[in-house]
């Protein structure tokens, strides 16, 4: 088990991120495909540099409501606003907050027909208007952050799936998003390569992103997190701090889900 | 399932090919049966045919008529205007191939076997004097590019900017040929060189024509009909829908007598330099035709390409999105080169029948190289009664391109099969 009492180093941490601004705001987020309610009006905040792990059954809201903070999916009613600038139908905002947030699929949806080097500079190029030798560079020195230089001039298809993932935040973290964004990370790989997706996450929590994780990686959860959200049925049912998750949860639901996940 | 473990040497030769004989071919009285009378069949076609081929034919009648073959009715003297395009193609193909592929032992053997049976025909029986310079110069600077290529270019540091280079010579090899043809600048100008009258074009010459100009025409029109079927915009997805599904459900005859009959009543009389300068109502049939293989070919890669866009999966745009890409770069550098590269089977399949159909047009009274051969033979009393052998000549013509295109069109498929999932 993992050691819960705190060190020095992420006490400092806790004091930096309690200081700092809320970086994203949600009020009343509801969203509705068709007839189905998906999100029942979600509202919370987080903190620059705070790093929220999400979880909570499957087809509890926590991954269209991730989906709504770069817009992947439009919420029908309340209020999103990133980095000051408010979600909605403008699409200069949207351009802008897509360029500030990253994000990392389950799917790693790396671009087939694309070089590891293309993905990683393609957005550079053409959003951030790179020139070519600063895009190259940008992609080798992310690549070397991620473990994977080596690869640089395959293609994802020749790559395994934990290699894949990680190209794929290099991808995102390519355009200095000040927000990352995970959608369950390591749900499509295989139990060998977990590790090796997981540690970069953890590097990169502890760099001072700000994240939100959606993960049932538990002890890694409790690892990375400085706060919990817990969802159930479109709504958060339950937030708190790791240690309040694993020593004291309230809520019926949270107990149910948790002994079935750990 | 064997019991064995240990693995069986491979039997010699002569056994494997009795033992594979005896199950394929002799296993049961039925299936002995049918091997022989397939057998009988096949060996009593073959000996049809290379008796009616070495025998029978008598093949004067392709070899006296071959400039009517390639064509048609296309002015005496004016022959020039076609070989600058030809050879400039040639040099590009050779190049373009050179450059693109790592051609294994295999594959190379292959093409040039390949080289070699199409093109002896053409040197036994066609190329005679300039023709015959002309062909081999066309095969000499083919084989050149290629080589050339090879051992120069494909490790040299400016191969990006030769392969540019290649592709911008590609883009204007259709104008310049269409520029021989027509002419620029009116003839009586200093500057200008006369044209070739388009209803005087015919032959295969025009076979050819007609399936590039709707080939390279209907490619991008399919394309942007495929977006516009596939678009959330309800305008563009309705006409689009309407479009396609009217062209798909009127046969390509009708659609060419349309253009021939009815059209220029629907057509204003203002008039357009070089294409049409009497007015738009009296425009030439070959342009009429042109445009009307476009169209239709466009509904059908229309169709293809959408197939193809519904291939593309959904995280993809999803990824391009959240890296903040717009929607027009995320068609042009995502979606489209995958869903392209998905449906060039079918393209290609699609364009090999657009170009075969070309011999559809002699119901207008064009005179490509079909058309040609049976004039050939009900017109000239000394060949009468020559059919067969002008029909076997058109369709190995028509082959020889047709399987061209399908064997490219596989190369493609493997050099840009790299990274495919």
């Amino acid at each position: 088990m993992a050691n819960t009492s705190q060190t020095p180093a992420s006490q400092a941490d806790a004091t930096r991120v309690a200081r700092s601004n809320d970086i994203i705001i949600c009020e009343g987020v509801k969203k509705w495909f068709g007839d189905f309610q998906a999100l029942h009006g979600i509202t919370t905040s987080v903190r620059e540099g705070e790093v929220v792990v999400v979880f909570g059954p499957s087809g509890s809201g926590k991954s269209t409501f991730i989906r709504t903070l770069n817009r992947l999916e439009e919420h029908d009613e309340g209020t999103i606003i990133i980095d000051g600038v408010e979600l909605n139908n403008d699409l200069r905002n949207l351009e802008k907050v897509r360029s500030e947030v990253g994000m990392v699929f389950q799917q790693f949806n790396l671009f087939p027909h694309l070089t590891v080097r293309r993905n990683i500079t393609l957005a550079l190029s053409h959003v951030r208007h790179f020139r070519k030798a600063e895009a190259n560079e940008t992609a080798e020195r992310l690549l070397e952050r991620v473990g994977i230089p080596e690869q640089i001039d395959k293609y994802p298809a020749q790559l395994s799936g934990g290699q894949q993932q990680r190209v794929a935040i290099a991808r995102a973290l390519a355009m200095q998003p000040k927000i990352m964004l995970f959608d369950e990370p390591t749900s499509a790989l295989d139990p060998e390569m977990i590790k090796e997706v997981l540690d970069v996450i953890t590097q990169l929590a502890q760099s001072g992103m700000t994240m939100i994780v959606i993960t049932h990686e538990m002890g890694f959860a409790r690892e990375v997190a400085d706060r919990f959200l817990f969802f159930d049925e479109g709504l958060i049912v339950e937030e708190g701090t790791p240690q309040h998750f694993f020593e004291n949860p309230q809520e019926e639901r949270t107990k149910l889900f948790l002994s079935q996940i750990l | 399932m064997r019991g064995t473990t240990q693995i069986k040497a491979p039997a010699p030769f002569p056994r494997q090919a009795r033992r594979w004989a005896h199950d394929n071919l002799f296993g049961g009285v039925a299936n002995t049966l049918l091997t022989v009378v397939t057998s009988l069949f096949l060996v009593f076609a073959l000996y049809q045919i290379l008796r009616f081929v070495f025998v029978t034919a008598e093949w004067e009648v392709i070899e006296a008529n071959r400039r009517l073959f390639f064509l048609g009715r296309f002015p005496v003297g004016e022959e020039w205007r076609i070989w600058p395009p030809i050879l400039l193609v040639s040099a590009l193909a050779g190049l373009t191939v050179g450059l693109r592929t790592r051609l294994d032992l295999r594959s190379t053997i292959m093409m040039v076997l390949w080289l070699a049976v199409g093109l002896t025909p053409v040197f036994l029986f066609f190329a005679h004097g300039t023709v015959g310079i002309l062909t081999a110069a066309a095969v000499g600077l083919a084989a050149l590019g290629y080589i050339g290529a090879r051992i120069w270019l494909q490790d040299s540091r400016y191969v990006a900017l030769i392969g540019q280079l290649v592709l911008a010579s590609w883009l204007l090899t259709f104008p310049l040929a269409l520029v021989l043809l027509v002419g620029f600048g009116g003839a009586d100008t200093s500057l200008g060189i006369d044209g070739v009258d388009p209803s005087r074009w015919g032959g295969f010459h025009l076979n050819i024509l007609l399936a590039v100009v709707a080939i390279v025409a209907s490619f991008p029109l399919g394309v942007l009909l495929a977006l516009g079927r596939t678009s959330s915009f309800p305008v563009f997805r309705v006409a689009s829908t309407i479009y396609i599904e009217l062209i798909r459900g009127v046969p390509l005859i009708t659609i060419l007598l349309m253009a021939w009959l009815v059209l220029p009543d629907f057509l204003p009389s203002f008039s357009v330099p070089v294409l049409a300068p009497s007015g738009l109502d009296d425009i030439e049939l070959v342009y009429r035709v042109m445009v009307a293989l476009t169209l239709f070919s466009a509904a059908y890669v229309a169709e293809i390409v959408r197939g193809g866009l519904q291939a593309v999966p959904r995280g993809q745009i999803e990824a391009a999105q959240a890296l903040g890409m717009s929607t027009a770069r995320i068609l042009a550098l995502i979606v489209l080169p995958q869903a392209l590269r998905a449906v060039i089977p079918a393209l290609v399949g699609q364009f090999i029948s657009l170009f075969k159909d070309t011999s559809l047009v002699f119901i207008v009274g064009l005179t490509e190289m079909l058309r040609a051969g049976r004039a050939v033979a009900q017109g000239q009393i000394e060949f009468s009664g020559r059919e067969m052998e002008v029909l076997l000549f058109v369709g190995l013509v028509f082959w020889i391109v047709a399987f061209s295109m399908s064997r490219l069109s596989q190369q493609l498929e493997r050099n840009l099969g790299v990274g495919e999932r």
